[in-house]
């Protein structure tokens, strides 16, 4: 329901001009997102990643956003997506050292603001798609409210929990063995190779992959429409 | 929506990938990097179908870089399997060739990671890259563009292989310095053609530097501007300065260039004669030159003093240590890249030299020992492989003796002298190395020791009467060449085979029906593509599976076209593309992909000390394979040709 006075709210105020074109291109365009009966075969998927300075969600920034597109089910690399946050004052944290990004990149990279924009536009109306994805949905959550008070209205697909879904069962509720279901681990389950782990753009494209094959094993459970795979 | 700038970690992921596979491995990087953005990456379930046999092409060829992808025919409601692509193969480029339609069908055998690649993106890369270009050259681009086979391309396609491969013990020969010539004749520009060529004569050289009075060099003349350029000029050209008929400017390097250096030069600029000056700069004093026959002739690498070895060799023991010299050279031949005509040319002259200077040995030996010789001329023959000029390696002897029919009261005594002549030299071959032919098709043989009237009594018997298994038997005798002797009479006896051919065609449909014994190759390496994970390779014969079917094709070809001359497969190929217009695409890929097997096989020969004949699949490289494959398919075309031509449906038993 919130997601919906939300939308309102801000349609509201692109009505009278109070926010940027961009963001009201993406609410706007979030009118006409797939519809529940939709096939997965004809949807847009964005795959993302964020790294963060850390994993404290009210003090930590993004510094980098990743993604590449899905189609059906092909990844298109043309349609894919990097973008570097210049966060003043980042570098001597830890985790900057641990996402291979040197101080002077991120000191390279566009304003919060800039690279929000720009994701929004690149993703308009897909079905959102990350590894564990809560946790980058409300990093990008918080820096939308603080800048436009909106938030992401997109359908989203957690792989984590969709790998459990498919291997377990849906009503599967039991603690797993920890890291089962980290990427490495999937990916290693799931025979991707992998390659330069730590940048997002890198994670995200290794997610593609992940989501390639747990599609694929979807198909064969039934699920093959937007609503099925978002249990609408 | 804009499309935004495709993310470079991602789009770099791609490359590397790509750059793991040929013909993508020697991609520059922005050409590399624009591929790989413009990929699309699909991943296949087991059993999925990626396109169907008559389906419309889809606007992208695959590439697997996971799984393993089958493609097969539908004959019959039987399934036949025709390639297994695993990672790295490529598939689905029928639209490469204008074709509207699938032959195959792509199903997934093993879960599959697929880069699809737009076919135009390949398009514009075969246009602007040899390496690709070179790739897809084979078979499927022929419509595409007419492909130029020249030394650049056959030089990059084999950069390409031996950077896989480690060749240690050629390769320290590429950093051989090549030694300048450092007395160079020189000109002045203003002297007559007349004079310069002159110089030329007088001095025995093949060029002439033409230098400014500060010996800078202006320009030169070599034999083809005189040949060419004199001839086309019109009124008295030989009282006109040499500068008008110079080459100019003279390519100039500095002094100190390695053999690969030099190779390199050669194959990049197509030129022969290099200048050397002391600053490398046109506009420094001369100080040198390199020709294309110092560069091959360089130390260590030097057939031209084998071959005067072996010309005043006194015994077989000479002989074979410089055919062993000569083998070494082959090697660092083929380490450096040198095209394959060039190498086998080499190779022929130099076992022909080893023949004739037995050929002499003995003749001297004989008459030493009070043996009179015949009043007849006689002609020594080359048979199969050495007859086609194509022996690289030491394979066996397959020789014959032909001489002019005696009066009758010599007719023994000529047969016994020259059978004499042919166990002497035969047996001089032998301590050179040569293997005795297993067959006795031999001179030292009394059946292929024979006078004109006799071997024009065989050709007629194989003619008119053809049965397949004497047919089969007597092709390495249509494959003569005079080596020794009289050439004429081998000459002559081509004339009788010719006429002798005009009497029926059914001789050369046995000919043509014999071509295709050998079955074709591509069952054969798709067992092997499909035995390959189950741990079962067996060893390939090159020779029986691939080289001789197309030398056979050749050689009927040849016959039919009454081709005169004594010509290797290759060079057959080749003129007959001239010859018959139809056929001009077909043998033109006939001709490379012979030319590919035999570098294959003298490598391989070379790497396991063998005749090269059995390679091991799976020590391929890609490249190689692909090749193979491409081999292949051009094989199934010329018999399928054969097949139509000489409508050897009819007569099949």
């Amino acid at each position: 329901m919130t997601d919906i006075l939300l939308r309102q709210y801000a349609r509201m105020r692109c009505h009278r001009g109070g926010l940027p074109d961009t963001v009201c291109r993406y609410v706007k365009g979030m009118g006409t997102g797939p519809a529940s009966r939709a096939s997965l075969q004809t949807a847009r998927f964005v795959v993302f990643d964020t790294e963060t300075t850390g994993f404290d969600l009210q003090n930590d920034r993004v510094i980098s956003i990743g993604a590449v597109a899905l189609e059906g089910s092909a990844i298109t690399i043309a349609d894919s997506f990097e973008v570097l946050v210049r966060q003043p004052g980042v570098g001597q944290k830890e985790s900057v050292s641990v996402h291979g990004l040197l101080k002077k990149d991120i000191a390279s990279g566009v304003s919060e603001r800039d690279g929000v924009t720009s994701f929004l536009d690149y993703i308009g109306n897909s079905i959102l798609v990350a590894q564990h994805a809560s946790f980058d949905v409300a990093m990008l959550n918080r820096l939308l409210w603080e800048l436009f008070r909106i938030r992401l209205f997109n359908g989203v697909v957690d792989t984590a929990s969709l790998a459990k879904r498919l291997e377990k069962g849906p009503y599967h509720n039991l603690a797993h063995k920890a890291g089962e279901y980290r990427l490495d681990h999937l990916c290693q389950r799931y025979g991707i190779r992998l390659h330069d782990r730590h940048t997002s753009a890198g994670d995200a494209y290794l997610t593609a992959q992940l989501l390639q094959r747990l599609l694929a094993k979807g198909r064969t459970a039934g699920i093959t429409t937007v609503g099925s795979l978002l249990m609408q | 929506m804009e499309m935004p700038m495709p993310s470079n970690t991602i789009v770099e992921r791609v490359a590397a990938d790509l750059r793991k596979y040929p013909p993508f491995d020697t991609l520059g990087a922005d050409l590399l990097e624009d591929l790989a953005s413009s990929i699309t990456v699909s991943y296949h379930d087991d059993g999925e179908i990626i396109f169907s046999k008559g389906d419309a092409l889809k606007a992208s060829a695959f590439m697997v870089m996971k799984g393993a992808v089958r493609l097969f025919d539908t004959i019959d409601g039987e399934e036949v399997l025709v390639d297994m692509c695993d990672e790295g193969d490529i598939f689905g480029v029928r639209a490469l060739v204008g074709g509207t339609n699938y032959l195959l069908c792509a199903q997934v055998a093993e879960e599959s990671l697929v880069y699809d690649i737009p076919v135009e993106k390949i398009k514009r890369l075969i246009a602007a890259d040899n390496g690709v270009s070179n790739f897809f050259a084979g078979e499927f681009a022929k419509s595409l563009q007419e492909m130029e086979r020249t030394l650049t391309s056959a030089f990059s396609q084999r950069h390409q292989r031996f950077s896989q491969q480690s060749y240690s013990s050629f390769l320290e020969h590429e950093t051989l310095e090549v030694q300048p010539v450092t007395s160079v004749m020189t000109c002045p520009p203003d002297i007559t053609i007349r004079e310069a060529a002159k110089i030329m004569a007088d001095c025995n050289i093949g060029s002439i530097l033409v230098a400014s009075p500060a010996n800078h060099p202006l320009g030169i003349i070599t034999d083809t501007d005189l040949r060419k350029k004199v001839v086309a000029m019109a009124g008295a050209v030989n009282e006109r300065p040499v500068n008008e008929i110079m080459s100019s400017p003279v390519y100039t390097i500095t002094g100190g260039k390695t053999v690969a250096d030099m190779v390199m030069l050669m194959v990049k600029t197509k030129l022969r004669h290099f200048c050397i000056t002391e600053d490398g700069t046109p506009g420094s004093p001369i100080a040198g030159m390199i020709s294309e026959h110092d560069i091959i002739t360089s130390e260590g690498n030097n057939p031209a003093v084998i071959m005067k070895e072996i010309m005043s060799a006194e015994g077989m023991e000479q002989l074979k240590i410089e055919r062993d010299k000569a083998e070494t050279l082959l090697g660092v031949y083929l380490g450096q890249n040198v095209a394959v005509h060039f190498i086998t040319s080499i190779m022929t002259e130099i076992n022909d030299a080893i023949i004739v200077r037995s050929i002499r040995m003995a003749l001297d030996a004989m008459e030493a020992e009070g043996m009179k010789r015949p009043s007849v001329p006689f002609c020594w023959l080359s048979l199969g492989s050495e007859g086609r000029r194509e022996q690289l390696l030491r394979t066996d002897q397959d020789n014959a003796i032909i001489y002019r029919d005696a009066p009758p009261e010599e007719s023994e005594s000529c047969h016994q002298f020259y059978l004499e002549l042919g166990r002497r030299v035969t047996g001089m071959l032998e301590g050179a190395g040569f293997v005795r032919c297993p067959a006795e098709v031999m001179a030292s043989n009394p059946q292929w020791c024979q006078p004109l009237s006799e071997w024009k009594r065989y050709f007629h018997q194989w003619i008119a009467t053809p049965e397949p298994k004497a047919v089969m038997h007597s092709t390495i005798f249509f494959d003569f060449r005079p080596v020794d002797g009289d050439a004429s009479l081998a000459g002559e006896l081509k004339k009788g085979i010719f006429a002798e051919m005009e009497k029926g065609r059914g001789f050369l449909e046995f000919f043509a029906k014999n071509a295709l014994q050998n079955p074709p190759p591509l069952g054969f390496f798709r067992n092997f593509l499909v035995e390959k994970s189950r741990d079962h390779a067996n060893e390939f014969d090159i020779k029986s599976r691939a080289m001789m079917p197309l030398a056979d094709a050749a050689r009927v070809l040849a016959y039919e076209l009454r081709i005169p001359d004594f010509l290797s497969t290759v060079e057959r190929f080749q003129k007959i593309a001239v010859l018959d217009p139809p056929l001009k695409d077909l043998a033109l890929e006939a001709a490379s992909a012979y030319d590919f097997l035999i570098r294959l096989r003298a490598e391989n020969g070379l790497e396991q000390v063998s005749s090269g004949r059995y390679i091991k699949p799976e020590s391929l490289n890609k490249l190689d394979r692909q090749m193979l494959r491409n081999v292949f398919s051009t094989i199934g075309h010329i018999q399928q040709t054969l097949n139509m031509r000489f409508q050897l449906d009819y007569i099949r038993d």
